[in-house]
Order: structure tokens, then C-alpha cells, then sequence
């Protein structure tokens, strides 16, 4: 069954999505924090990651998915990114700019709250692209 | 019959009307002829002196001067010709001179007007012809101060819009229609850090492209139509707004005018005020999107068979949605606090009473976590303060050394007398921070996330609203704190506000 790796800083949002998703059958693990997600990426190699964009800093989602990337294996894994971060920021992610998406290393960028449904629809989405490219 | 002296008010006439009698000077050599002359006109109102010879007439005239007077061409000594050219000389054309002569010597008295004299009057003439003769001069007399008070009054004014665009607040730049920059007041100058030089080009002075091209524009837009622009300019780290508006000559477009606001202070509490938005509407968002989770995983009733665990997520739910709450009324009250809406009362108070009371408040909380609340204080500790600004103040200290302490901690609080102020330390046995998390800890909605404080709820707002009551009371807090070996917050707090 796919792994799944949810990095957020607010222990409640990682609860209700891992079970939540434990339920519809995926292997789920969390961090709260970038240093204890990469540990956790580099140790189990999931299959796709959550990222919350602000935790330690404003822009730790960002640092943290770059660095995912940059893990051998992983250079190709989804990341889904997801933020409770109004639009306009400091920076303008138009996620579908692929520029963005490219810089930002992430493959999509969520809008918090993410309906729980929503979150699942996406994980299928980017688990079954991949399953199909490989 | 007594006549009137040379210095005399004027006759009937010059009390009638409303202007001060025309001054006239007659220099006469005759005698008889001084005397009628003088006669004729003070009669009629005039104010009128004779005098028999130049010398005296010019030390008369410096006394006193005229505005008319009538110089005969045949005087001893000084002749007509020099005094008319020494009287508009010292005079500086001021007096109207009038020639009187014999009709041998006509000819002389054209010559004369064509070096600064008004008029001639041919001898022997009738006091009509005298008359007459005068008030011409002395209409020419008004149209000459007519004139310099006119000039006068345009240099003046020249001159005090000058003082007034240099003495403005506001930046003014005037280009003319070849967009060169043709006045830069100093204020101007100064906000764009440039000396106005002749030869300036636009781009001289607007680098920035936008300004340029709003100038541009202006200038370039239709009299009938004339555009007015407003741009913002950073400048440096100040922020600058460009009002640009068409300067029109006669109808046709002649340049534009510039004015440079100063508005740094009102854009950087824009940006301040932006960036609070973006992060409440963040720090609501995410619990909301726990809460949220937690209820659609409830109702998707996939733990319908543990109901246990729908319990600790309805716990939680209940949780985050308190915490809410708490973020509400905190930002409602620093809200409030900001306009000025919330009216202190500066009272005599006793701080010890003050913590007391908090403690008694938090003893529940303590003793759930079997947590020891201690207060170490001299038996009195009078001050002035507002007790609503006090509660706040070591509500937030006590509740923050109770949820970030270990179960069977301690928590201290420790009043000392420091002269003018009193120092408060609230001392905790728990987590402690970092260097990193210790600088941060009084900024608006900053929480340290670790491990350890997962679950703790908060606004993070406590800490940044005590610093600003203290801050209200030219207090102070300061923090002393290692991971693991607790944290001690020191208030020192002014026993009378300043």
C-alpha cells in the first residue's frame, strides 16, 4: 500500500488526516517539522508528500520540499504543498504557472482547509500518474 | 483777504473729496506772478508752496516733496532745464514737472520736455490755463503711482509665492513642455536626494520609469482634456506620492506640475496592517481546518465502532474551537487597544494583591498538572496602574509557566523592590527555548512549534499584548530561558506611570 508523509506543525490537522487516510488504506506517517520529515523521508521513502507550507518560518514548506527533491529517490516524488497562507504574501504562488510550481518544487499547492475528500481525490490522482509513467 | 499758508490744509474742495489735495510746488522768479500762482491753485483746493529760486526749491522738496511742480525756465542760478533733470534725478520721476516760460524762449521749453518734463505752459497764461495745465500733471502724477504701486505689489507677490514654494512641505517640480525640470523647491530636492541644476533632464530626476511615464503622459495629454496622474515612488526606504497635474498656458499645454508627498509612515502601516491580516487570516484558518478534519472523519463514520476515539477527536474539536475563541477576543482587544477604545483607569493598587488573586485563579489548572504556584513578595507592594492592564499582564505569564511547565513543576512568582519600579520574575520548571525561539517569542503570532509544545494551544498574541501594556506604562519584560531548564520572565513595572 502507498506511504504517505504529512510534514505540518499542528498536531491536530496531522490526527484527523492520518486516520482519516489510515482508513482508506494508505500507510501514513508524520512530522511536525522539516528536520523530522526529512529523517522520515530519507528513512522510508514514501510514495507521496504533504507539506503545510508555514511552520518554523514563513517559507519552511518551501525549504523542506526542495530538499525532499534533492533526496536520492525521491528527486520525483509528489509533493503536494498545503497552506492556510492567504494568496498574496510577500510571494504570488499561482500554482498554475508551471514557472511556480517549477521553482517551488511542488506539484500542487493546496488551500487550507482542504476537504478531506479533496486531499484523497489528489493523492489518487498524482499516486495513479505515477504508477501509470512508471 | 487772509490767505492760506504754503503748509495749510487744503481749501473746500480738498475736504470734499476723499483723496489728499495734489502737492504742488511753484519756482517762479517773479514775485508777483509766485504769488498769483500760488493763489490760483491753493483756491482751488490744491495744496501749493512757491518758491523764488532751484537752490531753495530742491531743499523744500527734500523736506517735503511734491507731486507736481512747475519749474520757470529762466531761473537764477540753477535754470529750469538742470532743475527738471536734477528734480527727476533725486526724485526718480516721481514729481511731474510742468515748464512755464516767456514765448521767447518756446523753443527751450520743448527742448525741456524732451528730457523729463511733462508739459510746458506758455506766459502770460489765464488761471484756466494754470488749472488746466496742473490737473493734467497731476493725473499723469496718479498713473505714475498707479504703476509703481502696481509693480510693486507684483514684485511682492512673485516674491511670496517664491517664499511660499520654498517654505512647502510638500516636493514641487515644474517642467516646461520640453519635460526639462524648470523649478525644484528644496523640499523636492530633498525627498529625491538631487540638486536642481540647469540642463536637467526628466529622467534626471525621476530615474524611476513609471514616474517618468506618468510625467510623460501628463504633459502629453489634450488641453481640453487635461490628465492628472498619481503614482507612489519608493525612494531609499521611504515611499513617496507623485501627484501629477498639467500646467496650462493660455489653454495650451505648457508642462506639468509635480507634487511630492511624504507618505512613508502611512505605507509602511499599510504593509504593517496588510501583513497582520495575512496572518490572522492564517492563525483562523488552521485550527478551523482541524476542527473541520476532525468532525468530516466523525461523520464519515468510519470510527463508528471506537467510540472512544470520536471522543478524543470531539475533545480536540473543543479544544481548537476555545483556542479560537481565546485568538478573537485577544485580537478584538488589541484592536481595541490600538484606537484608543479602551479607557485605563490609573488607580492605587497592591501588586501582591494583583498576582494573588491570578494564582487563586490558576490553582485549578495548576493542580491538575500537580503543579506547585508559589509568590515570594514583600507584604505590600503599592503602585498606580490600571488593574485590567495588570491582569493582563500576569494572566498571560502565569497561564503560559502553567501550559509550558512539567507535570510537578513549580511555578514562582517573585516581587522585588527595585526604587522606582517593581520587578516581577514569573519563574517556570518546564520546557524552556532555544536562543532562536527566546528572540522571537514577543512577535505577533509566533508559537514555538517543537515536540514539546504540540498540543498546547494559543494565540500567539499573549506575550506580544503584555509587551505592549508594558510598553504603555514605560515598562519593560525581558526573558532568561534554556531548553529544558524552565523560563524566567522579569517585568519590571514603574510604580507610578510615566
Amino acid at each position: 500500500m502507498a506511504r504517505i508523509l504529512i510534514v505540518d506543525d499542528d498536531t491536530d490537522l496531522l490526527e484527523g488526516q492520518k486516520v482519516y487516510l489510515e482508513k482508506k488504506g494508505y500507510t501514513v506517517q508524520t512530522a511536525l517539522s522539516i528536520d523530522e520529515g526529512l529523517a522520515c523521508a530519507r528513512e522510508t521513502a514514501p510514495d507521496l508528500v504533504i507539506a503545510d507550507l508555514m511552520m518554523e518560518h514563513y517559507d519552511s514548506g518551501f525549504v523542506f520540499c526542495k530538499k525532499v527533491r534533492d533526496l536520492p529517490g525521491l528527486e520525483k516524488v509528489p509533493i503536494l504543498m498545503q497552506t492556510a497562507a492567504p494568496r498574496k504574501m510577500g510571494f504570488a504562488f499561482e500554482t498554475g504557472a508551471s514557472p511556480g510550481r517549477e521553482w517551488m518544487k511542488v506539484d500542487e499547492v493546496l488551500t487550507k482547509p482542504v476537504p478531506l475528500e479533496h486531499l484523497l481525490g489528489k493523492i489518487e490522482q498524482y499516486l495513479s500518474a505515477r504508477s501509470s509513467h512508471a | 483777504m487772509p490767505e492760506p499758508g504754503p503748509a495749510a490744509p487744503a481749501g473746500a474742495a480738498g475736504t470734499l473729496v476723499a483723496q489728499e489735495p495734489l502737492r504742488v510746488m511753484v519756482i517762479e522768479t517773479e514775485e508777483g506772478m509766485r504769488d498769483g500762482m500760488r493763489r490760483i491753485l491753493a483756491r482751488r483746493g490744491l495744496n501749493a508752496r512757491a518758491v523764488g529760486d532751484g537752490e531753495a526749491a530742491l531743499r523744500m522738496l527734500a523736506e517735503s516733496p511734491a507731486d507736481v511742480a512747475l519749474v520757470d525756465i529762466s531761473l537764477p542760478e540753477i535754470d529750469g532745464v538742470s532743475l527738471t533733470e536734477q528734480i527727476a534725478r533725486r526724485f526718480e520721476g516721481r514729481i511731474v514737472v510742468v515748464i512755464t516760460s516767456a514765448l521767447a524762449s518756446v523753443e527751450s521749453a520743448v527742448e525741456v520736455t524732451r528730457r523729463g518734463a511733462f508739459d510746458f505752459l506758455v506766459k502770460p497764461f489765464t488761471p484756466d490755463n494754470l488749472i488746466c495745465v496742473v490737473e493734467r500733471a497731476g493725473q499723469q502724477w496718479r498713473l505714475i503711482r498707479e504703476r509703481e504701486k502696481y509693480l510693486s505689489e507684483l514684485a511682492g507677490e512673485r516674491n511670496l509665492s517664491h517664499q511660499m514654494i520654498n517654505s512647502m512641505h510638500e516636493g514641487v517640480v515644474v517642467l516646461n513642455i520640453r519635460r526639462e525640470p524648470v523649478l525644484v523647491n528644496p523640499r523636492a530636492e530633498h525627498f529625491l536626494g538631487k540638486r536642481f541644476r540647469d540642463g536637467m533632464s526628466l529622467p534626471d530626476l525621476f530615474p524611476d520609469l513609471d514616474a517618468a511615464a506618468a510625467v510623460e503622459a501628463v504633459i502629453d495629454s489634450a488641453p481640453d482634456h487635461p490628465e492628472c496622474r498619481l503614482v507612489q515612488l519608493s525612494v531609499g526606504e521611504g515611499r513617496l506620492q507623485v501627484s501629477i497635474s498639467p500646467l496650462l498656458r493660455d489653454g495650451e499645454s505648457g508642462g506639468a506640475i509635480v507634487i511630492l508627498r511624504d507618505v512613508t509612515e502611512t505605507w509602511r502601516a499599510e504593509q504593517d496592517r496588510n501583513r497582520f491580516v495575512s496572518m490572522v487570516a492564517h492563525e483562523l484558518k488552521s485550527p478551523l481546518s482541524a476542527i473541520i478534519n476532525y468532525l468530516n472523519v466523525i461523520l464519515s463514520g468510519m470510527f463508528d465502532d471506537n467510540m472512544p476515539k470520536v471522543r478524543e477527536m470531539l475533545e480536540r474539536c473543543k479544544v481548537r474551537g476555545e483556542a479560537l475563541l481565546d485568538l478573537v477576543r485577544d485580537l478584538l482587544y488589541i484592536n481595541s487597544r490600538e484606537a484608543g477604545k479602551v479607557d485605563r483607569t490609573i488607580e492605587p493598587l497592591d501588586l501582591r494583591t494583583v498576582i494573588q488573586s491570578q494564582l487563586d485563579f490558576f490553582k485549578v489548572q495548576a493542580d491538575k498538572r500537580k503543579i506547585v504556584l508559589l509568590l515570594e513578595s514583600p507584604d505590600a507592594c503599592p503602585l498606580s496602574a490600571d488593574r485590567g492592564d495588570l491582569d493582563r499582564i500576569f494572566m498571560n505569564l502565569i497561564s503560559n509557566g502553567i501550559k509550558y511547565n512539567r507535570e510537578k513543576g513549580s511555578l514562582t512568582v517573585r516581587i522585588t523592590d527595585a526604587d522606582a519600579s517593581w520587578e516581577v520574575a514569573v519563574i517556570d520548571t518546564g520546557i524552556g527555548m532555544s536562543e532562536g525561539e527566546r528572540a522571537s517569542i514577543f512577535q505577533e503570532f509566533y508559537r514555538v512549534k517543537n515536540h514539546k509544545t504540540a498540543g498546547i494551544t494559543g494565540t500567539g498574541l499573549g506575550l506580544a499584548t503584555v509587551r505592549r501594556v508594558l510598553a504603555g506604562y514605560g515598562g519593560r519584560i525581558t526573558v532568561q530561558s534554556q531548553p529544558d531548564a524552565g523560563s524566567t520572565f522579569t517585568v519590571v513595572l514603574p510604580k507610578h506611570p510615566a
